[in-house]
């Protein structure tokens, strides 16, 4: 009888403890979207502290794919967008969603595959290596979700002259964030299209030695350049301009550069810092 | 000057299409004890129900204390009981049980000595009883809780639905005690249907039998039960045992689709041999138990030829004249125009 | 197949180390999760007990339609919070996006007909005995209604617990209208579907790990409140 009374209390007053720290809080800081692969790469999680140290500013990120971010800066959901995709971001400057545009940093995407390499696309140009993939149907995995790394991805299919294989059997959409491709494609045997941080995230994650190598790389065109977009203030006009502006302004300053050149992932530098 | 607690007026009650109450006129007097006998599915539970106030009927009017009356009223509430066939508790202590009708009147007086006195006078202790748990009571147990819950509220109707049908021989006594010192203590009206027949006629002023939603009084008048072979339209008959062997009951042409044969108590002449030259109805009817009528000291035997059963009424004299003795052999004859179809 | 024994390594090294994000995520799931429960509750089971005991025109398409919604797919629910909740619908002036207060506003609707089904259900098959009880010891409309849910509490409990249930795991409403921030509204689960994405798969099987250890506890202390 005791021992009930005493269990339904205790289980009284953990809710009650869990409902005390509940607020409804409104939010007093800068709301950010960017990608699950600028997130994943663990470079927002040692950059925004200082950030947030240095204006006072305090700033939330939530990491999606690139085509959400940009429809949650349509929707006037976010204030600001971190992105790499500078086509999709010109358009939407043009559109009247997008203000600025402040180019911060860049690293470059990848073509890797099995160590075996059926393909025979080792040092190859890209569009050299995309013609061969094609020629020999081996298994090509892509995001298939319009995403920064997926819109660059069809463009290389365009620059290579083939029309994109949406419909063969050996390329594979598979929907999803880029260590998920990746896995997949590490699972088939397969080749994908990568940023480097998510390879090297994905090679620390196999303890370093990974079955999928470096393949393709150098190519100008493989260039994944990341900039801060804030949103026009005419079709925003809750959103916190001013703010997104010191971001971007930040993201661009000295001490900022620094830090993202900085930045080491598995002892590799990441991202290449070249804000103007 | 009538006391009536009970007026029930043109009383219908019907479940979906089907009708299971049909009732003109009933009236039941304060402080009196009524038996209500009748087979199952006569429609005895939902005329108790109905009394109760827990039912309300398709049609008709239900009068008390001689106002009319529906369920959930604040003039019946807790003046009228029913205690159902099945032992049911809340589930909560014996103590919480019996407590929950005086609480929700916020009658909290004295509670706990109420609560002994209610247990005790259903032959349970209190401190062995009142703190078990719902599921920890045996059938019997449970249904003198069950009674023990409504005795304490005191009511002026206790209405009974076979309520010691399903539990044992020691609580069954109980709950006869019971019932009884309710109405010398206070004056309850009881009405109880039951397949126990002596006690009903033990204890009860007046005898009631439903059948098929009517009402017909005991002694008075006999049903000739179905089936009825009505393969000859104008002379239907009852065959009682084997069909186109041995006694039968010849029966007046019927109308209607449906109804039961009856013949009243005072067209049936008792004799102990059968006659050679008559027109009547014979049948043999053996008596198979006689029972001391309490008001009245008659002796009420019931005679059985096969599945017609008659329970006649007879005064000191007649049985002695008629030499009366369970096992005997009598003849009931009856003229088939007698008989009417209801 | 060796990342579920590292799993449950994980699990006790980010409980043991008091781990910030594993925590508040822990706090973040708890805080919407009752919020979200406490309100399905308070609404359900007063709108389960009136279809369960009421006979009303209309009374069985509106059971359907509640069953159906039982079905809801939880990214479903996200997704029609989001266009209410967003800066761009009826209801954005409120800056409920990316909050905990919208979780817990997506997973009321979905525990709202879980709650509300199973009490009706249960309501509907409640003893006739126990109204015929009542009345005759005297109980009036009010009594007999609380009494008659007092009596069906335990089957009442296993409609909370089911619903809670639903709520816990969820993934597509917390996704969709937290936005997985994390610290902020980053939850059990949306954290458990961002490691596995990354191919943590450890540190996932650990989240789901302490997630059901939670549930767990919930359980067993409610399993108290039971008789045997």
């Amino acid at each position: 009888m005791h021992g009930k009374k005493l269990v339904s209390s205790l289980l009284a007053g953990v809710f009650l403890l869990v409902l005390a720290t509940y607020s409804l809080a409104g939010d007093k800081g800068l709301m950010m979207a960017t990608t699950t692969s600028t997130d994943n790469t663990g470079l927002l999680e040692y950059l925004i502290p200082h950030f947030e140290q240095e204006t006072g500013i305090a700033l939330k990120w939530t990491a999606t794919g690139t085509g959400k971010a940009l429809k949650l800066g349509q929707n006037c959901d976010v204030d600001v967008l971190l992105v790499h995709a500078p086509p999709a971001e010109k358009a939407y400057i043009e559109k009247g969603y997008g203000k600025d545009r402040q180019e911060v940093m860049y690293n470059d995407f990848v073509i890797i595959g099995p160590e075996s390499d059926p393909a025979g696309i080792k040092g190859k140009s890209i569009s050299d290596a995309l013609a061969a993939v094609k020629s020999k149907t081996a298994p090509f995995m892509s995001r298939g979700d319009d995403s920064g790394t997926n819109k660059k991805e069809k463009l290389l299919w365009k620059g290579a002259g083939i029309p994109l294989p949406d419909t063969e059997s050996w390329y594979v959409q598979t929907g999803q964030g880029m260590l998920a491709t990746i896995t997949i494609a590490q699972e088939k045997k397969g080749y994908t299209m990568t940023d480097r941080g998510t390879y090297i995230k994905y090679q620390d994650s196999q303890g370093g030695n990974a079955p999928l190598k470096v393949l393709v790389e150098g190519d100008k065109i493989l260039l994944n350049q990341y900039s801060v977009l804030t949103l026009d203030p005419a079709n925003c006009p809750k959103a916190k301009y001013d703010l997104a502006l010191k971001y971007s302004d930040w993201m661009a300053s000295a001490s900022a550069q620094k830090l993202i050149g900085d930045f080491r992932l598995l002892g590799q530098k990441l991202f290449i810092p070249n804000a103007k | 000057m009538t006391r009536a607690t009970y007026k029930l007026n043109q009383l219908q009650h019907y479940y979906a299409d089907k009708r299971v109450l049909d009732i003109d006129t009933l009236q039941i007097q304060k402080g009196s004890i009524t038996g209500l006998t009748g087979p199952n599915g006569s429609g005895k539970s939902t005329l108790l129900k109905i009394m109760a106030f827990a039912l309300k009927p398709t049609a008709g009017e239900v009068w008390f204390n001689g106002r009319r009356e529906v369920p959930l009223s604040p003039r019946v509430r807790s003046r009228v009981t029913l205690l159902t066939q099945k032992p049911y508790l809340l589930k909560r202590s014996v103590f919480d049980n019996i407590a929950y009708g005086l609480k929700i009147r916020r009658d909290r007086d004295n509670l706990e000595n109420r609560i002994k006195e209610a247990l005790e006078s259903v032959g349970l202790s209190y401190n062995g009883f009142a703190h078990r748990q719902w599921h920890e009571l045996s059938g019997g147990e449970a249904q003198r809780v069950a009674m023990a819950a409504r005795l304490i509220l005191k009511p002026e109707v206790l209405l009974l639905d076979e309520p010691v049908a399903s539990v044992d021989t020691k609580s069954a006594g109980q709950i006869r005690r019971a019932s009884l010192a309710a109405r010398k203590d206070w004056g309850c009206t009881l009405v109880i249907a039951s397949h126990d027949l002596p006690w009903l006629y033990e204890c009860s002023d007046t005898q009631i039998s439903i059948a098929n939603g009517r009402l017909f009084s005991t002694g008075k008048e006999h049903i000739i039960p179905p089936p009825y072979d009505l393969s000859q339209k104008k002379d239907p008959v009852k065959w009682l045992g084997t069909k186109g062997k041995g006694e039968y009951i010849l029966l007046p042409p019927r109308e209607k689709t449906d109804g039961f044969a009856v013949i009243q108590q005072e067209k049936i002449r008792i004799c102990r041999e059968k006659e050679k030259e008559t027109k009547d109805n014979q049948i043999t009817g053996e008596i198979t138990s006689m029972l001391m009528e309490k008001r009245t000291q008659h002796i009420m035997t019931t005679l059985q030829a096969k599945d017609f059963s008659l329970n006649i009424s007879f005064s000191p004299d007649q049985a002695a004249a008629l030499k009366l003795l369970p096992g005997k052999r009598l003849i009931l004859m009856f003229h088939s125009r007698d008989i009417e179809w209801r | 197949m060796d990342f579920i024994v590292a799993g449950f390594i994980r699990a006790i090294e980010l409980l043991i180390n008091f781990d910030h994000s594993t925590y508040t995520a822990v706090s973040a799931t708890l805080q919407a999760s009752t919020c979200s429960m406490l309100i399905s509750l308070g609404a359900g089971l007063p709108c389960g007990f009136l279809l369960g005991y009421f006979n009303f025109k209309g009374k069985r398409p509106l059971r359907t339609v509640l069953d159906t919604l039982l079905a809801l797919p939880t990214v479903s629910v996200g997704l029609l919070v989001y266009a209410f909740i967003s800066s761009q619908g009826p209801l954005g002036q409120f800056g409920l996006l990316f909050t905990l207060t919208g979780i817990a506003i997506g997973q009321t609707i979905l525990a709202f007909p879980i709650v509300t089904a199973i009490t009706a259900s249960i309501v509907e098959n409640i003893d006739p005995e126990l109204k015929l009880t009542l009345v005759s010891l005297g109980a009036g409309k009010k009594n007999i209604i609380m009494t008659c849910l007092w009596e069906v509490r335990y089957g009442l409990l296993a409609a909370a617990v089911t619903a809670y249930g639903r709520v816990l795991t969820e993934v597509g409403i917390s996704m969709m209208v937290g936005g997985n921030i994390k610290y902020h509204t980053r939850t059990i689960t949306t954290a458990i579907a961002l490691e596995t994405n990354k191919g943590m798969f450890a540190d996932g099987i650990a989240l789901g790990i302490v997630l059901i250890g939670i549930a767990f506890a919930v359980n067993i202390s409610l399993s108290f409140l039971r008789k045997q």
